[in-house]
């Protein structure tokens, strides 16, 4: 059964919004009614929100500008967009030609239309969907990031979710991404907790893609145990169009991510990849759901999750295929590393194919550290833990290996060896 | 000292006994070979040197170079100068090959008290190497074996062999499935290994490989027990006559 709305935040339910008037209002009619996902709800089974409903969650104010994050992305001269508790601390000046970047506040009518009418669309009345109603009816930051056609913008945009400054504070952030025709562009989410105090971020990113643009999407989630976080990505797809997805989830209490895909141009292609490493008690989630809605179109998906301790990862992954779109190449990877007894993993593929002319594949695999594996490392003369370390560190490299660039993936290499090395000193297990 | 003494080894797996009383000596400078047909028991001792998890040692002594070895986890067996080529050696995808080079080397290096290796030489090292196997460099970046084909993957074993340089190689069916031209770049490398300071065992199913890596010893191994042991005219006679009437003989 889904839960009821807490009282905390129908109080905080403002009267205006930054979404356009109409869609605000539709929003604001249904959230009561609607409460927040339950484990009843399809696309909700596994993933407990009783930390969000139980918590006592007020808006976010701001806190200054003298916030950092402890973390230091391996960019060189990136684009910084910095959310303090969802609160966007101005938008920076000095854009490459091509780029321009406005507060959602300041963005026209057509801009906020668009930013709160992603494809595919998602339902006020859908229980699945109350988490992008909810920010649709609450959301007052948020930025507009748009690419002319023809700009290859080269320097990163890093999108700074730096979340748990302040006591208890909740956000509902929107972002719109545009690219213009044969545009290309990378957005990084570089996800921090710059404090132990519960915070709550329910954010949405709706992009378009026009024909022939490339838009790289990183997601970044890196540490935080009492960090939540709901967010959600949307991304329609024009002719020959690409966006390719990388998602590595390091830490958090409870994180759900989920990325609805509309591959809806002849030509088009989407990467989906991800990587999550719950341990201690973290549940990471994410959710994918891709929509090939044109012919000739194509997706990768590969998702790892390695569980330590109590941390529960879950991945669940659908493909529709509509009747129209044929010749479509779809293939969906999950492989899935257990190391101890209390780790869960849930892993569920889901393919919905109305066309006849499709190659489609998917494989789910959840196990423990391959012996064969182990011997022959030991047989090398490594010792047991750190031949362990060496295949789970393996494990997690071969999804790092897809991500195209090299800085980083050196950077989440290092990153993903201290998380290993947190866990061989207490746990050989 | 004998480098290797094997005195009456039995040995089980799942309460099944596979070796029967195995009684051998290998002393450095030797090249032993021990051939048997299908099931004899040939991968199981490669396994018990090993320190292989599910096979029970039941009775007998193995002394490695003055230790018991079967007091030694795997990993100190492998420090201590004992090294095992597999015979299907395993894909690691996600660890690359100079990592695995480098670790396996600095483990042994540590276990002699010796610092890390530097960068710079152990590089050069390598790269001499894998040029001998007839291997290309963008190997050592690429996963443990992931994607080899069989004869790469055997190169990569002597390769190993090579760089870490140990008191006993122990090869097990290094030259099954293997073309020509592996073969003779595989043996090659078994061959530049040979010296008085190492002892070979090569554990084979084909007399082939040993008109490339002459043996100084060869031995018929049979349902767990070496049944005959002989020089190098023990192999051809085996290729010419079948195990058949070695058998029979023995019997």
């Amino acid at each position: 059964m889904r839960q009821e709305l807490p009282d905390w935040l129908k109080t905080a339910m403002p009267e205006t919004a930054v979404a356009p008037e109409s869609i605000a209002r539709a929003a604001r009619e249904q959230v009561e009614s609607l409460g927040l996902p339950g484990l009843r709800d399809e696309e909700w089974r596994w993933t407990n929100l009783r930390p969000i409903q139980r918590g006592n969650f007020a808006p976010a104010a701001g806190v200054g500008g003298d916030i950092e994050p402890a973390n230091r992305l391996p960019f060189e001269d990136p684009i910084r967009l910095r959310f303090v508790d969802g609160v966007l601390e101005g938008v920076p000046g000095d854009l490459p030609e091509g780029l321009s970047i406005v507060a959602l506040r300041d963005a026209d009518a057509t801009a906020r239309e668009a930013a709160f009418s992603p494809t595919p669309s998602p339902s006020v009345e859908d229980p699945n969907d109350a988490l992008v109603t909810l920010n649709t009816a609450m959301a007052h930051e948020g930025v507009v990031i748009d690419v002319a056609a023809n700009a290859a913008i080269e320097r990163p945009v890093v999108i700074e979710w730096l979340d748990g400054a302040t006591e208890g504070s909740m956000s509902h952030p929107r972002v719109l991404i545009r690219l213009g025709q044969s545009a290309a562009a990378t957005v990084v989410e570089h996800i921090e907790a710059v404090g132990d105090k519960p915070s709550w971020r329910n954010s949405v990113i709706v992009s378009t893609v026009a024909a022939n643009a490339a838009l790289t999407h990183v997601a970044l989630g890196l540490d935080g145990d009492q960090r939540l976080a709901t967010e959600r990505s949307f991304a329609a797809l024009e002719r020959d169009a690409r966006y390719h997805s990388y998602n590595v989830q390091l830490g958090g209490k409870v994180i759900r991510r989920e990325y609805d895909i509309h591959v809806g141009g002849t030509g088009a292609h989407t990467d989906l990849i991800g990587l999550m490493m719950p341990r201690d008690r973290q549940v990471l989630d994410t959710h994918t759901r891709i929509t090939h809605a044109a012919a000739d179109t194509t997706s990768n998906e590969h998702y790892r999750s390695i569980a330590d301790e109590h941390g529960r990862g879950v991945f669940k992954g659908r493909i529709l295929i509509e009747q129209d779109a044929q010749r479509i190449e779809a293939y969906q990877s999950s492989n899935n590393l257990i190391l101890s007894d209390n780790a869960e993993i849930d892993a569920k593929p889901e393919l919905e194919i109305y066309a006849d002319d499709v190659s489609c594949s998917h494989g789910a695999t959840i196990g423990r550290l391959d012996e064969e594996s182990l011997f022959y490392l030991r047989t090398r003369g490594i010792p047991m833990v750190e031949a362990r370390a060496l295949l789970i560190a393996g494990f997690a490299q071969e999804v790092i290996d897809e991500i195209p660039m090299d800085d980083l993936r050196e950077w989440l290499s290092e990153r993903v060896e201290a998380v290993l090395a947190d866990r061989t000193g207490s746990n050989a297990g | 000292m004998a480098l290797l003494e094997i005195k009456n080894l039995h040995a089980e797996i799942d309460g099944k006994e596979i070796l029967r009383g195995i009684d051998l000596t290998v002393n450095a400078g030797e090249v032993h070979a021990i051939m048997g047909p299908n099931g004899s028991g040939k991968s199981t001792l490669c396994h018990v040197l090993g320190g292989r998890e599910g096979y029970e040692v039941t009775q007998g002594t193995i002394t490695f170079d003055g230790q018991d070895l079967l007091e030694m986890e795997t990993e100190e067996r492998a420090v201590a100068g004992m090294l095992l080529g597999f015979q299907h050696p395993v894909e690691i995808p996600g660890v690359k090959n100079i990592y695995l080079l480098k670790e396996a080397l600095n483990a042994k290096r540590e276990a002699q008290g010796l610092d890390e290796v530097d960068t710079f030489s152990f590089m050069k090292q390598v790269r001499e190497l894998v040029a001998s196997m007839d291997m290309d460099d963008a190997f050592l970046h690429r996963g443990v074996n992931a994607g080899f084909s069989g004869g790469e993957k055997k190169r990569n074993e002597i390769l190993q062999m090579l760089l870490l340089e140990p008191k006993l190689a122990l090869l097990d069916e290094t030259d099954s499935g293997l073309d020509i031209d592996a073969l003779k770049v595989v043996s090659e490398g078994i061959n530049r290994m040979r010296g008085e300071e190492r002892g070979i065992i090569l554990v084979t199913h084909y007399q082939r490989l040993l008109n490339y890596v002459e043996p100084d010893f060869v031995h018929v191994l049979y349902k767990g027990r070496i049944i005959k042991s002989g020089d190098k005219t023990l192999a051809h006679r085996l290729e010419a006559e079948g195990y058949q009437e070695i058998l029979e003989e023995a019997s």
